[in-house]
């Protein structure tokens, strides 16, 4: 048998023919595509099950995810000083108002939305638009406690010591704290008395945890009270977890999550189909269905009756934060807290 | 006698070179850099993060019980792995490759799913503390996660491969007449052991203990799965830092501080390892 030889030059020389044709011949895509960030788990999938065909029927884009969280975002934006790994955002507030502070986004043009109308007051602005909403407040299980009323609950027995716990790192977890430092008289850029009072009763406390390990702490029954979102709730349900949410007496805290243009994305006429596609109503319906759970923002859509309010517009009665306050303190706030929970 | 390098072998190791300090000794200078600034926005040079991190008592408690994680795995793998690796050792061609099968299998399934499979074995109502309860041994469940000792077991586990591979290499490689030889001489299983295989298999014990020593120190997701945040170690404070609030000269820092424990925890194996290696001979 004989084989073809090849001298290394010509080797390389068809290598390098083979790449060159790759390189210009990239498969033709009719309208092109949009890189967008994305949560990973539970929004990445809800993502790929709706928005992706949704884009691709209406506008003929190809919606392209690379799952991150919030935080990782900035970071990588930052990072990339100027030429970002993604065209749009998808963040909490708290990271939001680090991405205008340090200049990431471009000016959002809320009038390249066909769907703007339909979202409640307030929801677009001149850095994104609101895609959903986050309701905070308890988790617990009705088989093991009797049911909690106020934040203030989950620092008392019989809660505290099947209380799971996490710190500052993330957005529902900072509100949870401020709302129960509020009830000890604390305030939102005041979270001393939460130190206060978490110091009396920590050797109590069943669990303090990372944030991603939480539905697993709860499952596993390490923990059976926790300040938790309605979408985790759902989706525990879902998974036939005893959990169920409370709103606590004092309100539960609603942030939004929203989107946003990088800046120097070139594919910014995209990003705002992308947008649109994401709160038109047959996909806010379809996101709000489990397994997927998400609050919608969309007036159109008919609210599951799971949800903790009756219409989008109760929401405003629930409790808000200002993250532009928050932000500044909350390195403080993490360092204060590793030293009063280590041990 | 000196070995001649010829050209062409050093041109071999040119593409690991290269990936080297494009890959690691770049970041790491970039690393140095960033570390040298006094403000998150990186606009200022200063060294107001080195002395705000280093002046902090809790600095110095997280690195001293990184370090001592380090040094509690590093133990509980030894004492766990070498007689697994004696097993080894003994036992004929085909069961040797059944235990390095075995050894090998926890690094077929990634790290994250194995530290979330231990919070199914430590947890309030996971297969330990169910044994127990049902044994009669404890009066209610015991707190096993988010304690160091909790830590330790599901490290011991999850970095037993990196221990028990250089050694069982080490050991294969080992001549069996110099037991044999031992054994003829009058001397005890014991004896053989501490005076004839011990000594043999150190290379292998020692590069093991720094590879466990190296990646139980740093294992942030272990260590913060595991251990929650009732255990701060360096990696949850880059982590805090770099991603949470954006400050990544005191990040670098906190990187910096590891780096150089984790380098003298490894050189004080190293050493200890030529130490009793010269006594042993």
């Amino acid at each position: 048998m004989t084989h073809a030889r090849f001298t290394r030059r010509q080797f390389l020389a068809a290598a390098a023919a083979t790449a060159g044709a790759l390189a210009i011949g990239r498969p033709a895509r009719a309208k092109g595509s949009v890189t967008a960030a994305m949560y990973p788990g539970t929004w990445e999938e809800a993502f790929r099950a709706h928005v992706v065909p949704a884009l691709k029927s209406a506008h003929d884009v190809d919606l392209e995810m690379t799952p991150l969280f919030a935080v990782d975002q900035i970071a990588k934006a930052q990072a990339a000083r100027g030429a970002p790994p993604f065209d749009a955002f998808v963040l909490d507030p708290g990271p939001r108002v680090t991405g205008i502070d340090r200049g990431l986004f471009e000016k959002f043009e809320a009038r390249r939305l066909k769907n703007v109308g339909r979202l409640p007051a307030g929801m677009v602005d001149d850095w994104g638009v609101t895609v959903a909403a986050q309701v905070v407040g308890i988790g617990y299980n009705p088989k093991k406690l009797p049911r909690p009323k106020s934040w203030t609950d989950l620092l008392k027995d019989p809660w505290v010591s099947r209380l799971g716990m996490t710190g500052f790192q993330t957005t529902y977890g900072t509100v949870s704290i401020i709302e129960i430092a509020k009830q000890f008289g604390g305030s939102e850029t005041n979270v001393e008395p939460f130190f206060v009072e978490i110091k009396k009763v920590l050797s109590k406390v069943a669990a303090i945890g990372a944030p991603a390990s939480m539905p697993a702490l709860f499952q596993q029954g390490q923990c059976d009270i926790t300040y938790t979102n309605t979408q985790t709730v759902a989706t525990l349900r879902g998974r036939d977890v005893d959990i169920e949410f409370v709103k606590p007496e004092s309100g539960a805290v609603a942030f939004f999550t929203t989107m946003h243009v990088a800046k120097g994305s070139r594919e910014g006429e995209n990003a705002y189909k992308y947008f649109d596609t994401v709160i038109s109503a047959p996909v806010q319906s379809a996101l709000m269905q489990p397994p997927n759970n998400f609050i919608p923002v969309n007036r159109d859509v008919k609210l599951a009756a799971a949800l903790p309010m009756a219409s989008l517009d109760e929401m405003a009665k629930f409790v808000r934060h200002d993250w532009s306050k928050i932000n500044p303190l909350r390195a403080a706030w993490i360092e204060r807290f590793n030293k009063e929970v280590a041990k | 006698m000196t070995v001649r390098v010829r050209p062409a072998e050093w041109q071999l190791a040119l593409p690991l070179a290269l990936a080297y300090a494009a890959f690691f000794l770049v970041p790491l200078l970039l690393l140095i850099g960033v570390s040298a600034f006094d403000d998150e926005k990186i606009t200022t040079l200063g060294f107001a993060q080195w002395r705000r991190f280093l002046a902090d008592p809790f600095t110095w408690k997280v690195i001293v019980d990184t370090v001592k994680l380090g040094g509690l795995t590093v133990a509980a793998t030894a004492l766990v792995g070498y007689p697994v690796a004696l097993v080894y050792l003994g036992a004929g061609p085909r069961w040797q490759r059944v235990i390095l099968f075995v050894v090998i299998l926890p690094l077929l399934t990634s790290v994250v799913v194995r530290t979330f499979a231990w919070i199914v074995i430590l947890g309030r109502e996971g297969v330990i503390n169910q044994a127990l309860l049902w044994l009669g041994l404890a009066p209610a469940p015991l707190r096993l996660l988010q304690t160091e000792h909790g830590l330790v077991m599901a490290l011991t586990q999850i970095e037993m491969p990196l221990l028990l591979l250089p050694l069982l290499s080490v050991m294969s490689r080992m001549d069996p007449s110099l037991r044999d030889a031992s054994a003829a001489l009058g001397a005890s299983k014991w004896r053989t052991l501490v005076r004839v295989t011990l000594p043999l298999s150190l290379p292998g014990l020692v590069a093991g203990c720094m590879l466990v020593f190296a990646s139980s120190t740093t294992a942030f997701i272990s260590q913060f799965v595991i251990g929650g945040n009732r255990l701060v170690y360096l990696p949850l404070l880059i982590w805090q830092q770099s991603l949470v609030v954006y400050n990544w000269p005191l990040a670098s820092v906190a990187a910096l501080t590891l780096l150089v424990s984790v380098g003298l925890g490894v050189t004080a194996i190293a050493a200890v390892g030529r130490r009793s290696r010269a006594y042993a001979v």
